[in-house]
């Protein structure tokens, strides 16, 4: 029995893409939340937030990372 | 095997595009070059028309981003705006320099469209300079380098080091010992995680498009469209991640010790809170 380099990264690509989806989902929340419960404060939230999502997708990317250059 | 076009269309590591000596200049250093030029001439030209009332647009542009770059970071120096002054230089041109990188990677002809052909292997003449790791390495050692000069020049070698093992308040206790090797090390993860973000998040970014670009076929002129958009919002991004992180880094590192007024205490809760993105980071 052989397994496929393929299979072994869509299943890399398919885990490493659980954890940052749920942080950019919390992320954001948080964000809608704090906007909602202070509106005047929206672009610090907002700066915040896109920094937190960058910081999240790195993790996305480390995983990409290593699918791309495993052979 | 089929393998992922990324392979084959962009590759890992940067090629030499000639040789000074045993020297190879590759592809990405020359992209880096070209933007120096354009960074150095938009800037002299900029600070040559600048005027206390505004007549070019350009000056009046360049001076915006440098203003917005001022405000961003003299926040993370706890509202010290002559500190932030002192490193407005660095933190434009690590900001300017990345994101005309990440940006010009997104025009036609980068993509490996322009190329040159030696051994039968076609290589992309001009590669930006942020998908390369050795280029991201080297921008993210000038930022921990700043930091660890400025913190051994404002604070003195010795307490430097000392800074190092004395997390826990007793300086005797043996914790410290345990604790002080473990922050040497998580200063080596932030040049790392610096380093790889950028380079990760661009060089994702191209492999995307060229991916999405084999998949549509006949009509990747329209599906690598979103792709480029999203790109564009990621370089935004990662360049001004970079300098805030970075400056975040040297507010931590250049710090003093010192016990005092309220205004101290309350720029440290502000510099705690900055300590806590930067562990979210890590």
């Amino acid at each position: 029995m052989q397994i496929s380099p393929d299979l072994i990264k869509g299943i890399t690509i398919a885990l490493g893409a659980i954890g940052p989806a749920i942080g950019l989902g919390l992320v954001g929340a948080a964000a809608v939340n704090s906007v909602g419960r202070n509106p005047d404060a929206q672009s610090k939230v907002l700066t915040m937030a896109l920094i937190m999502a960058g910081l999240v997708d790195a993790v996305m990317v480390f995983v990409l990372l290593i699918v791309f250059s495993v052979k | 095997m089929q393998s992922f076009v990324a392979e084959t269309s962009v590759p890992l590591a940067a090629e030499p595009i000639f040789h000074i000596g045993s020297f190879g200049v590759t592809n990405s250093m020359l992209a880096g070059i070209v933007i120096v030029a354009i960074i150095t001439l938009v800037f002299s030209v900029a600070a040559a028309k600048s005027r206390i009332r505004p007549e070019s647009k350009l000056a009046y542009f360049v001076e915006n981003l440098t203003e917005f770059i001022l405000s961003s970071i003299t926040g993370n120096f706890g509202g010290d705006e002559g500190k932030a002054r002192r490193f407005l230089s660095l933190f434009l041109g690590l900001f300017v320099f990345i994101l005309l990188n990440n940006l010009f990677g997104l025009l036609p002809g980068m993509g490996g469209s322009v190329y040159v052909e030696s051994g039968g292997v076609r290589e992309a003449l001009l590669r930006p300079f942020t998908t390369d790791l050795n280029g991201t390495v080297a921008l993210a050692l000038i930022s921990i380098g700043t930091v660890q000069y400025y913190g051994i020049k404002e604070r003195g070698l010795f307490s430097h080091v000392r800074h190092y093992f004395s997390i826990t308040t007793p300086w005797w206790n043996p914790m410290n010992f345990l604790l002080g090797p473990i922050e040497i090390l998580s200063e080596i993860v932030r040049l790392l995680t610096l380093a790889m973000r950028l380079f990760g998040v661009i060089y994702a970014g191209e492999v995307l498009i060229h991916v999405i670009g084999s998949l549509t076929g006949n009509f990747a002129w329209a599906g690598t469209v979103p792709a480029i958009l999203l790109e564009v919002f990621f370089s935004f991004i990662q360049a001004y991640l970079f300098i805030m992180l970075s400056s975040v880094y040297l507010a931590i590192g250049t710090t003093k010790d010192d016990h005092g007024s309220e205004l101290q205490s309350s720029a440290k809760a502000k510099r705690a809170g900055a300590s806590e993105l930067v562990s979210s980071s890590v």
